[in-house]
């Protein structure tokens, strides 16, 4: 019981104390910076598009470019995919 | 999230997407025609936001006396309607109607194009299915090597119709190894009501790259019951010989066991069972999966078998023509 309720106040705070924070500009080690521009490689995007995808589900054909950008959004809040990997992803399969 | 630094990725649209199966089952020789049709809807707003909705129609048309026609009611549900704000890049802000967040089936494999069998694991109703209320997730790469993912409620009691809920708290996390595409995590729940009963799980999936294996497991326990499947599913692309039929078929199994426990839901079994199930996929193409399964069942309330047949489908309709952010 007592653990259940550690566990329960550790998951509310873990979560504030993230939206409280400011994202590192050095926490994601690929990405290529280019002045206020981030890119991200189409490999990248292919790699991580490999490892997130198709864990759930077959992996999904190219949609048209606007509708990727909606699906990657429900992606990211469903599945719980990174912001790096959602952008990577989004790269990847718009091209 | 810096909105200059993705000025050159599309601008998202309203998207109608959704799912649709019919599957009989042949459950202890009663035959139950199940159609499903479940249409998602997607509407995203700024960079920020985005309004999701998932509903279900369901028919579970058995045989019915006099004439031997099949019948039944169909059931409707939403399933989830909530919107969404990310916060940040590792916060995102969820409220309205949600799936329970409790181990993987629930939220990642319910919908009829996405599960390897459609029979639903024995404890599935532990994990509950929708609630209303406001909850926080999200993805953070602790490391190159290592994803951690969190989801953290609070739900509110309501017995509106259509949109009932049980008041609690809960969260669940998970471990994410992208390089073996392994992921581990653990549930927990604490209801507010009635007997303030905790539920807990672990879950784990993995589909490592040198074998086209997927492999998923779970465990849940609660005052109901208690019990656990896992499922392996192995995709023939490895064949040397008619590859191109072959790496479109699956091959799928699970086994499961049930305990019951001391509290009451008419949902789990009502004795202890366990189930061995094997099945085959062959995707046809892009959405649409010709799906077949054969399940035997040992309980002491009776041993039956269980058959499944059908076919499922996935589409995707964007809602305008977009263009860049």
């Amino acid at each position: 019981m007592k653990c259940c309720c550690l566990f329960l106040v550790m998951l509310c705070v873990f979560p504030v104390a993230l939206l409280c924070s400011s994202p590192d500009p050095k926490a994601a080690p690929v990405l290529k910076s280019k002045s206020t521009h981030t890119e991200w490689s189409v490999t990248e995007g292919e790699q991580r598009y490999r490892a997130n995808c198709s864990r759930c589900h077959q992996a999904p054909p190219k949609f048209q470019p606007a509708a990727m950008g909606t699906l990657i959004r429900h992606m990211r809040v469903r599945a719980m995919i990174t912001d790096d990997d959602m952008h990577a992803i989004l790269k990847y399969m718009t091209q | 999230m810096r909105a200059q630094d993705w000025t050159d990725e599309p601008r998202p649209v309203p998207v109608l997407s959704g799912s649709a199966g019919e599957v009989p089952i042949v459950q202890g020789g009663q035959t139950t025609l199940v159609s499903i049709i479940s249409p998602v809807v997607l509407v995203p707003f700024g960079e920020k936001w985005l309004v999701e909705s998932r509903a279900a129609f369901e028919g579970d048309f058995t045989n019915q006396e006099p004439g031997n026609n099949f019948g039944g009611k169909v059931n409707k549900e939403i399933e989830y309607l909530q919107l969404d704000y990310i916060a940040n890049k590792y916060v995102t802000a969820t409220a309205g109607r949600f799936l329970n967040p409790f181990g993987i089936y629930n939220e990642r494999f319910y919908p009829v194009w996405i599960r390897n069998l459609q029979t639903d694991p024995l404890i599935l109703p532990l994990e509950g299915e929708s609630r209303d209320g406001v909850m926080l997730r999200g993805g953070v790469p602790l490391s190159s090597e290592v994803n951690l993912n969190y989801t953290t409620f609070f739900s509110i009691q309501s017995s509106t119709n259509k949109l009932e809920s049980d008041r609690g708290i809960g969260g669940r996390l998970g471990l994410f190894f992208p390089a073996h595409r392994l992921e581990i995590g653990g549930t927990v729940e604490h209801a507010l009501v009635d007997d303030r009963a905790n539920r807990f799980g672990f879950h784990v999936e993995q589909q490592p790259f040198a074998v086209p294996l997927e492999f998923r497991a779970e465990y849940a326990h609660g005052a109901e019951g208690s019990g656990w499947w896992i499922e392996p599913a192995y995709t023939l692309s490895a064949m040397p010989w008619l590859n191109t039929v072959m790496r479109k078929t699956q091959l799928v199994s699970r086994y499961q066991q049930f305990y019951v426990g001391n509290g009451q839901d008419e949902d789990l079994p009502s004795a202890d069972t366990r189930v061995a199930e094997f099945g085959m996929n062959y995707y046809i193409c892009d959405g649409f999966r010709a799906t077949a399964s054969y399940g035997r069942q040992f309980s002491s309330a009776g041993n039956q078998n269980v058959w499944t047949a059908g076919l499922t489908y996935r589409w995707v309709l964007p809602l305008g023509g977009g263009g860049r952010l």
